[in-house]
């Protein structure tokens, strides 16, 4: 019983929904969110040697996202990028934990005329 | 237009449907001997039929058969052999079909292995194979395009790799085998027979968990070497899916050992053979549905099998509850040892079963989230915090039993005599505490995790240190009965690989200018000049680096491939490169490259239409625009070449055309591909401007020449790398490699003669 509700505890406590760049500019708990990559904001910063991009979501909101993890193999073809993490409203920056990156090639495609 | 393959895999399903029935009318009592050999023949046309459509399929892709939509789509005319065969299971519908290819392979030694159980068990079996031939026929690897295109996609970069070439092979394979123990259990519910179906049952559970256990380790090894993240484990749902009916599926294995020696648990093991396959399903419905797309690296998309999916499911859980239901009451429970001792074997066996269906609950319910928040609120996944701190106190219980539970004998024991043989768990708690302790208190986020990664470091010693007593006694005894032991201490050592890899990595990141020695966790780096090759579509970057600790020097080569992916843009996929120790490894990941700035450099030039220029050992002139490659380009970019008419040291002159892509709404975008200059040199030209109203374009040359020196003026090539050590990779393949070495020692030893 115990362990059960640690399990749901620790469920609803690690939850991160996934919400519009403008809910997860409100939101002051980890939150998913999800749009494609700017072509051409991406960098590194040269200080904190993060990956600095600026996502921008289907209703063209946008903000910047900071990851302090290696660059995902397939970023440059992603037709979508999820990123998973917290918005500091200090900075104006969203801390990315992970990033999920989804790609036409990864295990599907389309051919052209299909 | 005549479709061998689907017809093919119509043949294929007539057949084993065929054989279903056949085997149903056995089954039923009124055969007089031809149901069976019909059953039996259909069975093989199946297979047959199955293995002819693979064919067909590896035929179309090796030469390249682009009508076939799937061809098109996973293959291209420039990868090479092992690649080629490799695309066949790169996409969903080949994956299927390879499911299908090694269930029907996999069948043909169990009919004739499965004695008087045959008819049921095949039956059920069948249900399963038309189940997928179904599927299969929906989602066909061998749909056609209305014309061929010239050159297929290709296969991703990521999966180019030898160990992706036999990873889904041997997950398949292991999905296939779950059945088999499904097939069991439900025949002997049916036949009233519910104890005689372990022993033949058994080596396949153990098989079945072997392959998923060796596709979920490879995939895992793979992550680490391929993807350079440092990681080998990241709780995605895809990873979860086969994680999912392995656990189940070793408390199955656990169950059907203490039913075989005991007696016991008849009920708990039909209903764990059940759930372990019925999780195979459901995995496959949670991955191949498109319900998680947004919540997976894997992009899956739904082709429309996700009804069907569902169906197969609720089908199967109707049937297992159906003969469960009819047979509860009549199931004896466990004839011997009705008071179970708490200080038992037996015990001991119980509580892991219950320890692993728990991760399996937990871990089940995480990979689901989004499914059950979609029907509360929010749509919503777990972070992978939660499956830590979930299945981290599970794994601590399971190797304090596992650190004195194999001492223990069936029945009663005396806890001062195990507890006499149980000092070599206690030694190798103590070599891992103090091991931990000189490496720090363990760090982690919460107080709480770091105690319980120090436990669970202790408790892994512990099950080590017994473990590996048992194996020096047992394999001088006979290698077979230490089956258990092996993969019982590879589990030791895998854990005490996890805690050191995922507790006590370092990691930092340093931007290595060429040329400047740096240093990071202890090693002075260096970066020699990084060095371009061509290869295949792309090309690759490598970064040399020279890096030194102490006495002891040695190359690093990680790189960057970039190629032009279909929609235009350069991909980069970064190669990092792995120094393997049996301490610790030393990763290295290439995260960005600058190329150097090129302001005032000597190395860029603009040119005027017209105009012929003298540069380095080259002549060059502009001679005008290329827009031929406008045509055909997507709505957002534009191509544009330049023609340039460049001779090396008055040798012939060849005409290059370097090409530029152009975002329509932003202006230049992305750099554009290089062209070799004529001449023994290596020296490249790249378009980087162009200004088609004063018809000048600007180039940037990379080769040989007077150096450019003006160094106030510009900064050498970069390289930002993450240099991180891993302690415990060894340790942690290692303990991979014992499960599964332990696992295959007992499916040899108790496959039926």
């Amino acid at each position: 019983m115990l362990a059960m509700a640690m399990a749901m505890y620790s469920f609803k406590s690690t939850l991160t929904p996934y919400v519009t760049v403008g809910e997860a500019k409100a939101s002051n708990r980890p939150v998913q969110v999800a749009g494609i990559a700017v072509k051409g904001t991406e960098r590194y910063d040269l200080k904190t040697n993060n990956l600095l991009f600026t996502l921008r979501e289907d209703g063209g909101a946008e903000m910047v996202v900071e990851y302090d993890g290696p660059r995902p193999g397939n970023f440059d073809d992603a037709t979508k990028v999820v990123a998973v993490g917290k918005y500091e409203p200090t900075t104006q920056v969203f801390t990315a934990k992970e990033l999920l990156v989804k790609c036409p090639t990864k295990y599907e495609g389309r051919v052209k005329g299909e | 237009m005549s479709n061998f393959g689907q017809v093919t895999m119509w043949l294929g399903l007539i057949a084993v449907g065929i054989s279903s029935v056949c085997y149903a009318v056995v089954v039923s009592g009124k055969d007089s001997g031809v149901a069976k050999n019909a059953a039996r023949l259909s069975f093989i046309a199946f297979s047959v039929f199955v293995t002819i459509a693979s064919m067909l399929l590896m035929h179309f892709i090796l030469n390249h058969e682009f009508l076939y939509s799937y061809v098109a789509r996973y293959s291209s005319r420039d990868l090479p052999m092992q690649y080629l065969v490799s695309s066949f299971w790169a996409g969903q519908e080949g994956s299927f079909l390879l499911w299908v290819l090694l269930g029907a392979w996999l069948g043909i030694f169990l009919m004739f292995r499965a004695r008087d159980m045959e008819p049921h068990v095949m039956l059920i079996y069948n249900l399963n194979n038309v189940f997928l031939m179904i599927l299969l026929i929906k989602q066909s690897p061998f749909h056609m395009l209305p014309i061929a295109p010239p050159d297929g996609n290709g296969l991703n970069m990521l999966l180019q790799d030898p160990w992706m070439v036999i990873h889904p092979p041997i997950v398949f394979l292991g999905y296939a085998a779950f059945a088999i123990p499904f097939a069991y259990a439900v025949s002997a519910l049916w036949r009233r027979d519910y104890d005689s179906w372990i022993k033949p049952a058994l080596p396949w559970t153990v098989f079945a968990f072997v392959s998923l256990g060796a596709g979920i380790i490879i995939g895992g090894y793979w992550s680490y070497k391929v993807l350079g993240w440092g990681g080998y484990w990241g709780w995605d749902p895809v990873e979860n899916a086969s994680l999912l009916p392995w656990l189940a599926g070793m408390a199955l294995m656990h169950g059907m050992m203490l039913q075989q020696t005991r007696g016991k648990l008849r009920k708990t093991n039909f209903v764990l053979a059940a759930f372990s396959f019925l999780l195979v399903i459901y995995c496959t419905f949670l991955t191949r549905s498109g319900v998680l797309a947004d919540f997976s690296v894997h992009s899956f998309v739904d082709l429309g099998i996700t009804g069907w999916l569902v169906i197969f499911m609720f089908a199967f859980i109707a049937i297992s509850m159906f003969f469960f239901v009819t047979r509860a009451k009549e199931i004896p429970v466990s004839k011997k040892g009705e008071n179970l001792s708490y200080f038992s074997r037996e015990f001991g066996l119980i509580a892991v079963m219950i320890l692993l269906c728990l991760s399996t609950l937990v871990t089940g319910l995480g990979t689901s989230a989004p499914l059950i928040t979609r029907m509360l609120e929010q749509t919503s996944k777990v972070s992978t915090e939660f499956y830590v701190n979930t299945n981290l106190p599970l794994a601590l219980f399971i190797l304090l039993l596992l650190s004195f539970v194999p001492l223990m004998a069936w029945g009663k024991n005396n806890f001062s005599k195990v507890g006499a043989k149980a000092k070599w768990a206690g030694v190798g708690a103590v070599v891992a505490l103090v091991v931990t302790l000189l490496n720090g208190y363990p760090d982690m986020e919460a107080p709480l995790l770091s105690l319980g990664v120090l436990l669970l470091s202790i408790l892994a010693g512990a099950a080590t240190g017994m473990n590996l007593l048992l194996v020096i006694k047992l394999v001088r005894k006979r290698i077979t009965i230490s089956s258990g032991a092996i993969a019982h201490l590879g589990v030791g050592l895998m854990f005490l690989g996890i805690v050191s890899s995922s507790a006590y990595d370092r990691s930092e990141k340093v931007l290595l200018p060429q040329g400047t020695v740096k240093s990071a966790l202890g090693y002075e780096i260096m970066l020699n000049g990084p060095q371009f090759s061509r290869e295949g579509k792309g090309m690759r970057l490598h970064f040399p680096l020279d890096i030194k600790r102490g006495g002891s020097q040695f190359t690093a080569k990680p790189d960057i491939y970039s190629e032009r992916g279909r929609n235009g843009q350069m991909q980069r996929f970064t190669h990092p490169h792995i120094r393997k120790g049996l301490l610790s490894d030393l990763y290295i990941s290439p995260l960005d490259f600058e190329p150097g700035q090129k302001k005032g450099s000597e190395n860029s030039l603009d040119l005027k239409r017209g105009n012929k220029i003298a540069f380095h050992d080259y002549e060059l002139e502009f001679t005008g625009f290329d827009v031929s490659g406008m045509m055909g380009q997507d709505a957002r970019n534009m191509t544009v070449g330049a023609n340039i008419v460049a001779s090396y040291k008055g040798d012939d002159p060849v005409t290059l055309k370097p090409v530029i892509t152009m975002s329509k709404k932003h202006g230049p975008s992305s750099p554009s591909s290089r062209v070799k200059l004529p001449g023994p040199d290596d020296a490249y030209l790249t378009l980087e401007r162009i200004d088609a109203g004063a018809k000048t374009i600007g180039l940037v040359y990379e080769g040989p020449g007077p150096a450019p020196e003006k160094s106030a003026e510009k900064s050498p090539p970069a390289v930002i790398a993450e240099v991180s050590i891993k302690p415990g990779m060894t340790v942690l393949w290692l303990g991979t490699f014992l499960i599964l070495l332990g696992g295959s020692v007992a499916v040899v030893r108790r496959w039926p003669k």
